[in-house]
């Protein structure tokens, strides 16, 4: 039975810069097999409230998306875990989707997740992503019709992130059989899918084990983060370790 | 592959920038709304919940003693504000109501920043015997008191949205957040011509009553009109009058912004006329955003609630850009001066959203000749801003009241 891989996520500049940087090494250093680094935007329309307020922090601590970049940068040489960075749209656009994703290539980041540049109405991200050799991911849903995930698929992705539930991260979710259908159903376009939204425990990562190639795992460690004090990169490390199994 | 309808972009703006989660939700709707729009049984529904719940038509009033006083082009008020509820707000919401009932959904949601359109909403809700819940900021809440206690006589939910700015904004995003979830049973009724698409046609097709009654109502008496005024906040009640005339040369349409305290970054609410928007996405569509450059959405100022929001329509943009209609700006002590102005010589009291519109009016109206006409879009009706308006201009006896009612309770 294949593993399913970790994708942990984080919110760059939360609670600040240094933090952020130390929260992806201990996720790392944890096992996680991708790091998913979430750039801040004032009005996110799919955040649950944890990761919402600590984008809000972050900006209100002055996040500007060039330190984002250079937060990668640094993770880039401090880790060989794959960097993707998740936003919305707002921020893509307002640089470009050439400029973002050159810039983001540029930095050693390897793919992008952007859920409001939906493919139709991308702002030209997946060319600009593919011409630098990023991996932009589209990120599907259980409810899209079939037409529409035939139309995304025929795309070639390299990733495609999966919500596993209707509605938005952090909620509980249980993987239920309807949920497998649907993974599987996504998993015949051959992309590697990653299934979030809700992922929290060793058992779900283990039900998704065959069904996925990773899990996005975001408000569980930022939780986890909050309720450790100044232990927070031991805890996190050891959370990562418990999503691996380890 | 979309299953977009006609008018998903107005020019380059518009569009549906929206996760996969809300993707059915809204191919679904725009589907449902060609087929309710080309079927006569719902424009009679439609029809006869105008006539004997909104009130309409709503009349257009010759404003004869402030054209004397302002010497120029004869000026006419549409006088919106007489629908029920207030405020034009109430066209949109029956409409989308009356979809969502249509479509089988028991519950609609809305969101609202000074309370205008989660009260029509709320009111829409009650008479087709449909849940309601509205999402509000957890501020506009604190000094929008009186139309939370009338949401809630009317059986509204009303939750306090404590992200972000805890503002307008953040209640669409916390609407739209919800709706992804909740979209089986539930139609979400945005508040004005904004949005994904099909949002902003939606709204602009339930507004557009108002245009065509003004053309009609001119028509009547005989008058061409050469200038049309409405503010834009999100725009939907200037979409909605200019609309019959967007297609033609004539006669100029012009929205007025808030212009705030001031032309400094947070001081306003210009994106049309000033420096301080550039093109974004943001909350589902394409256009201009009050916008820093990472694609930030930047704090907004208006004395107006109801204009202060961050974006603006897509087909306004658009026609804004292409140079149909003419952006400008009033203060809010401009916006303050034609509340009063009106209210005295026309014994109208216009909301503060409206009275720039009125502002602009007066100053227009001079340039022009006495043969000339230009109808204002009174939007609302003043009485919801007592409690800014008596401030702003009876700041001593006001606060006496109040305090003799606390000490009084």
């Amino acid at each position: 039975m294949a593993d399913c891989l970790l994708m942990a996520h984080l919110v760059a500049g939360y609670p600040d810069l240094e933090t952020s940087v130390a929260i992806a090494m201990a996720l790392a250093e944890g096992g996680a097999d991708y790091l998913e680094v979430q750039f801040p935007f004032s009005d996110p329309t799919a955040d649950g409230p944890t990761i919402e307020h600590a984008c809000r922090a972050a900006l209100e601590n002055g996040f500007k998306v060039d330190a984002g970049f250079e937060l990668l940068r640094r993770l880039a040489t401090e880790t060989p875990t794959p960097l993707f960075i998740m936003t919305y749209g707002s921020l893509v656009f307002a640089r470009g989707a050439e400029a973002f994703a050159r810039q983001a290539k540029a930095v050693g980041v390897r793919g992008l997740i952007i859920p409001d540049l939906p493919p139709d109405y991308d702002e030209n991200l997946f060319a600009a992503g593919a011409a630098a050799g990023l991996a932009v991911t589209p990120v599907i849903a259980p409810e899209i019709t079939d037409r529409r995930l035939e139309y995304i698929g025929a795309l070639r992705p390299e990733f495609m992130y999966t919500a596993l539930r209707l509605g938005i991260t952090g909620d509980q979710t249980e993987l239920d059989a309807a949920a497998i259908r649907y993974l599987d159903k996504v998993a015949a376009f051959g992309a590697k899918t990653v299934a979030g939204f809700g992922v929290r425990t060793r058992k779900q990562m283990e039900a998704l084990a065959s069904h996925a190639h990773a899990a996005a795992v975001g408000s569980h460690f930022l939780e986890i983060f909050k309720n450790s004090g100044n232990g927070y990169r031991a805890a996190l490390t050891g959370a990562a370790q418990r999503l691996k199994g380890r | 592959m979309t299953d977009s309808m006609q008018y998903d972009y107005f020019g380059a703006y518009g569009g549906r920038y929206v996760g996969e989660t809300l993707r059915p939700a809204l191919d679904r709707l725009a589907a449902e709304f060609e087929e309710a729009w080309s079927d006569p049984l719902f424009h009679r529904e439609l029809l006869k919940i105008r006539t004997t719940w909104i009130g309409r038509p709503t009349p257009l009033l010759f404003a004869e003693n402030a054209t004397r006083a302002l010497g120029g082009a004869r000026i006419y008020v549409k006088m919106e504000g007489l629908a029920h509820t207030g405020a034009h707000k109430i066209n949109n919401a029956v409409g989308q109501a009356l979809l969502a009932k249509r479509m089988g959904k028991r519950k609609v949601i809305a969101e609202t920043g000074a309370g205008q359109h989660g009260l029509a909403s709320a009111a829409a809700a009650a008479k087709f015997g449909m849940g309601c819940r509205v999402y509000m900021g957890e501020i506009d809440m604190a000094r929008q008191r009186p139309n939370v206690f009338a949401m809630e006589m009317m059986g509204t939910e009303v939750t306090a949205v404590k992200s972000g700015a805890r503002t307008l904004k953040d209640a669409i995003n916390a609407a739209l957040r919800e709706w992804a979830s909740a979209f089986p049973d539930t139609h979400y009724i945005i508040g004005s011509a904004l949005g994904p698409s099909p949002f902003p046609e939606i709204a602009r097709r339930f507004q557009s009553v108002v245009g065509d009654e003004t053309r009609a109502q001119m028509r009547e008496i005989g008058g061409e009109i050469s200038a049309l005024i409405a503010c834009v906040g999100g725009g939907s009640n200037a979409i909605g009058f200019f609309s019959p005339f967007i297609g033609e040369s004539r006669p100029r349409l012009i929205g007025v912004e808030a212009g705030g305290r001031g032309t400094g970054p947070g001081d306003n609410a210009v994106r049309m006329s000033g420096h301080a928007a550039r093109v974004g996405v943001a909350h589902g569509y394409k256009s201009r955003f009050l916008m820093d450059n990472d694609g930030q959405l930047l704090p907004s100022h208006s004395i107006s609630a109801g204009l202060d929001y961050p974006g603006v329509g897509p087909q306004l943009a658009s026609l804004g850009e292409s140079g149909r209609i003419e952006f400008v700006s009033a203060g809010d002590g401009e916006a303050l001066a034609a509340l009063r102005f009106f209210a005295r010589h026309e014994g109208v009291m216009f909301a503060l959203e409206s009275a720039h519109a009125g502002a602009a009016a007066m100053r227009l109206a001079p340039t022009m000749k006495s043969s000339e006409s230009i109808v204002v879009n009174m939007s609302g009706r003043g009485d919801k801003d007592l409690f800014i308006t008596a401030k702003a201009l009876d700041r001593d006896n006001w606060i006496g009241f109040l305090r003799r009612e606390v000490d009084n309770g």
